[in-house]
């Protein structure tokens, strides 16, 4: 059972190809990341999840059904561009937003005070939404969003622009949320929160899917054939070396990729005596070295 | 429905808390009424300025008429307006009025009136002072010279002094306006209502249609539009916003209306209470037929409803108010074209020109509810007008739906008027 099936979906701007003969199946209970660089195609694919946009071609099932009225109530959207009706107050909004999501207007005043005293915003309920600082009005919106107790969840960047603090909120709740059953996808370009949450994921580049799957078989399929090394000291001489395919220097870490059938420990010699190394460990490559490199092919 | 109707609600209240409208909803009417009442309050009531006239009487026998004549006028105390000296003539006119001139610079007259000797032969009298433009003031004083002046021709031919009032008594030509209701005395107030409503009915388009042109790209610049279009279609969007904004200026209507029929009402016995002599003078406030204000919110509505959609229309196509200026340039153009026609409509209501403009669906809301205020037309052409009018609006609904649809989610780059249209093709 899949909450989102696209298949071969294809949607023009004019001239412009934003998606193009996209498949992809995001089954039910998952906590799923979209990825992909920049107008890849991530947003106008949710768009067309959410029914928002029409595609040109091809088929979009959400929650066993092509979407109609009775199935948005049960979807709950984060846009990437975020906004709210900035002299409306906290409440007004919050109970407006609930109302056309279909919450009974008996039931919303006790939701929405729930979901206010979890993000700590009671105070705040009797206030315009122009007078909250932007993370509030983050916070706010994440209620907008899962207020209605929707089965498929779907966040555009919930990330971007919290701070650490909050971002730690927003994370433990979508994991409480999946722990409730319910389907989430989130797009991103922070690699290390996908690695840390995701069960699945799908990589879109120039409207099309590159790389799809469970994180693990995807990691898998790259072998432990990478180095995670932090030291101090400086790695420049290792460039050239003959087991290396390529090292992505941080300063204090590095990313290093063996060549196939190379020797780690051939590595680990030619670092001993010259930097001093707090950690070697052989893993898989991270999902940001996947990313930079599926990307930088298909752009060749 | 139910989601249309949370976008009405919330459209409504959000209009109709804001203090722009509270104060424009009860103060203007205030305004109105005061802008119409204070200067006739004002003109009344004071009685204007005491003068002091100079009268140099070349003949010596008009001065002590003109004067009698002239104390009549009184000030808002009972004390005489007008004070004239009489100044004998001298035989160097030019020397005389020169230095009669220099007196009213020093402040001892406030003009003179020179009548020349041959004044009952058709002479040209003179009146001089610093301040000139004072018409009703001036007209008195000639009004009063040339009475005297023609009794005294009158005498001189000789005819009985005493009925040279009833003689030289003008014409007055009333106005008569002849309608289902019988034939009625018009004192220029079909004239005064019917501008009135088609202005009000004109400004109120293009009011609220920049309400809901700036609702439009809030919610478009906000980012709101997309939450909202992941729970409803964007045609629903449109329409609750319309919807909503319509109530908004039905409610503006309602309380208008409700001062305005106190005002006809009871405004008359209160202008009459402070100042009974203003009752005269052409303020009866003129009897509007009921079904003129059933037209009017009729046209109201179906005008609205027409022009509401094209400035969502463009609202939703732009990215601010300034890029929304030059594709609201026809709108703007078909909303005033009626008023720069409006003249040549109440000369000639029923010519073939006033009939076709006014059957123009763009056009009718305001020449058609026009042409009722002046004549009822034909019942088959404002039928047609509104029946053309709705067909418009369907079909305006349909299409700017279209492009407000793919508008609404468009960023960057103003799209030209072709782009526009070539949404209105996309899936």
């Amino acid at each position: 059972m899949y909450a989102v099936e696209m298949e071969h979906v294809s949607k023009k701007f004019g001239d412009f190809i934003a998606v193009k003969d996209l498949s992809l199946k995001i089954p039910r209970g998952a906590m799923f990341g979209l990825l992909g660089p920049n107008g890849a195609g991530k947003t106008t694919s949710i768009r067309m999840m959410l029914d928002i946009i029409i595609p040109d071609e091809g088929k979009v099932v959400v929650l066993g059904k092509t979407l109609d009225e009775t199935t948005k109530p049960k979807i709950g959207y984060l846009p990437e561009d975020r906004g709210l009706y900035p002299k409306m107050k906290v409440g007004e909004a919050l109970e407006f937003f609930a109302e056309i999501k279909g919450v009974a207007r008996s039931a919303a005043p006790k939701l929405l005070d729930r979901w206010l005293a979890k993000f700590e915003l009671s105070d705040w309920k009797n206030k315009k939404v122009e007078q909250l600082s932007k993370g509030m009005q983050q916070k706010i919106q994440f209620i907008v969003t899962v207020v209605h107790d929707p089965d498929l969840i779907i966040l555009d960047e919930p990330f971007s622009g919290l701070d650490p603090i909050n971002t730690k909120l927003v994370k433990d709740i979508m994991l409480e949320l999946r722990a409730e059953g319910k389907t989430i996808i989130f797009s991103t370009h922070r690699m290390e929160q996908v690695e840390m949450i995701c069960d699945e994921i799908c990589l879109i580049n120039k409207g099309q899917a590159v790389l799809q799957g469970r994180l693990q078989d995807i990691k898998r399929q790259y072998g432990k054939n990478t180095i995670l090394l932090d030291y101090e000291g400086t790695v420049g001489f290792l460039q050239g070396s003959p087991e290396i395919e390529k090292i992505d220097d941080y300063g204090r870490s590095a990313e290093i990729r063996l060549k196939d059938k190379a020797d780690a420990q051939e590595v680990l010699k030619r670092l001993t005596g010259r930097v001093r190394v707090n950690k070697f460990e052989i893993q898989e490559p991270s999902l940001n070295t996947i990313f930079i490199e599926k990307v930088g092919r298909s752009e060749q | 429905m139910r989601k249309i109707w949370t976008i009405i609600k919330r459209e409504y209240l959000q209009h109709v808390r804001t203090k722009g409208f509270i104060i424009g909803t009860i103060l203007g009417p205030i305004l109105m009424i005061g802008i119409m009442v204070i200067p006739v309050l004002l003109m009344v009531g004071s009685g204007g300025e005491k003068s002091t006239l100079a009268v140099v009487d070349g003949t010596r026998e008009i001065q002590a008429d003109f004067a009698a004549k002239l104390s009549e006028f009184k000030m808002g105390d009972g004390s005489a307006k007008y004070v004239l000296v009489d100044i004998a003539p001298s035989a160097d006119s030019p020397a005389q009025k020169k230095e009669l001139g220099q007196r009213i610079m020093a402040g001892t007259y406030t003009g003179y009136i020179f009548i020349p000797a041959d004044v009952l032969t058709g002479g040209t009298a003179e009146y001089a002072s610093r301040h000139t433009s004072d018409f009703d003031g001036i007209k008195v004083l000639n009004q009063a010279l040339n009475s005297v002046v023609v009794g005294k021709r009158l005498k001189t031919e000789g005819l009985d002094p005493s009925k040279i009032a009833e003689y030289t008594k003008p014409v007055r030509l009333d106005t008569i306006k002849v309608s289902e209701k019988g034939q009625e005395r018009d004192t220029g107030g079909s004239f005064i209502v019917s501008y009135i409503l088609v202005m009000i009915l004109y400004m109120t388009m293009f009011f609220y249609g920049a309400m809901i042109l700036r609702g439009v790209i809030e919610e478009k610049t906000n980012r709101v539009v997309e939450i909202v279009l992941s729970s409803l279609r964007p045609f629903q969007l449109m329409m609750g916003k319309i919807l909503g904004i319509a109530l908004v200026g039905l409610t503006q209507y309602t309380v208008w209306a409700l001062f305005g029929f106190l005002s006809s009402k009871y405004g008359g016995s209160v202008i009459g209470a402070i100042a009974p002599s203003a009752k005269s003078s052409g303020l009866a406030i003129a009897s509007i037929p009921p079904y003129v204000f059933i037209y009017f919110v009729v046209f109201f509505l179906l005008g609205f409803f027409l022009y509401a959609t094209l400035y969502a229309a463009v609202g939703s196509a732009v990215n601010n108010e300034k890029e929304a200026q030059q594709l609201l340039f026809p709108v703007t153009m078909s909303l005033v074209i009626p008023i720069l026609m409006m003249q040549y409509v109440m000369k000639s209501p029923n010519s073939s020109l006033s009939v076709i403009l006014s059957l123009v669906p763009f056009f009718a809301p305001m020449l058609m509810l026009q042409r009722i205020t002046i004549i009822m037309p034909p019942i088959a052409q404002v039928a047609g007008s509104i029946a053309l009018m709705i067909i418009t609006t369907i079909g305006m609904v349909w299409l700017t739906g279209k492009i407000y649809r793919v508008g609404i989610l468009m960023y960057g780059k103003k799209p030209s008027l072709p782009e526009i249209l070539k949404w209105v093709r996309y899936k």
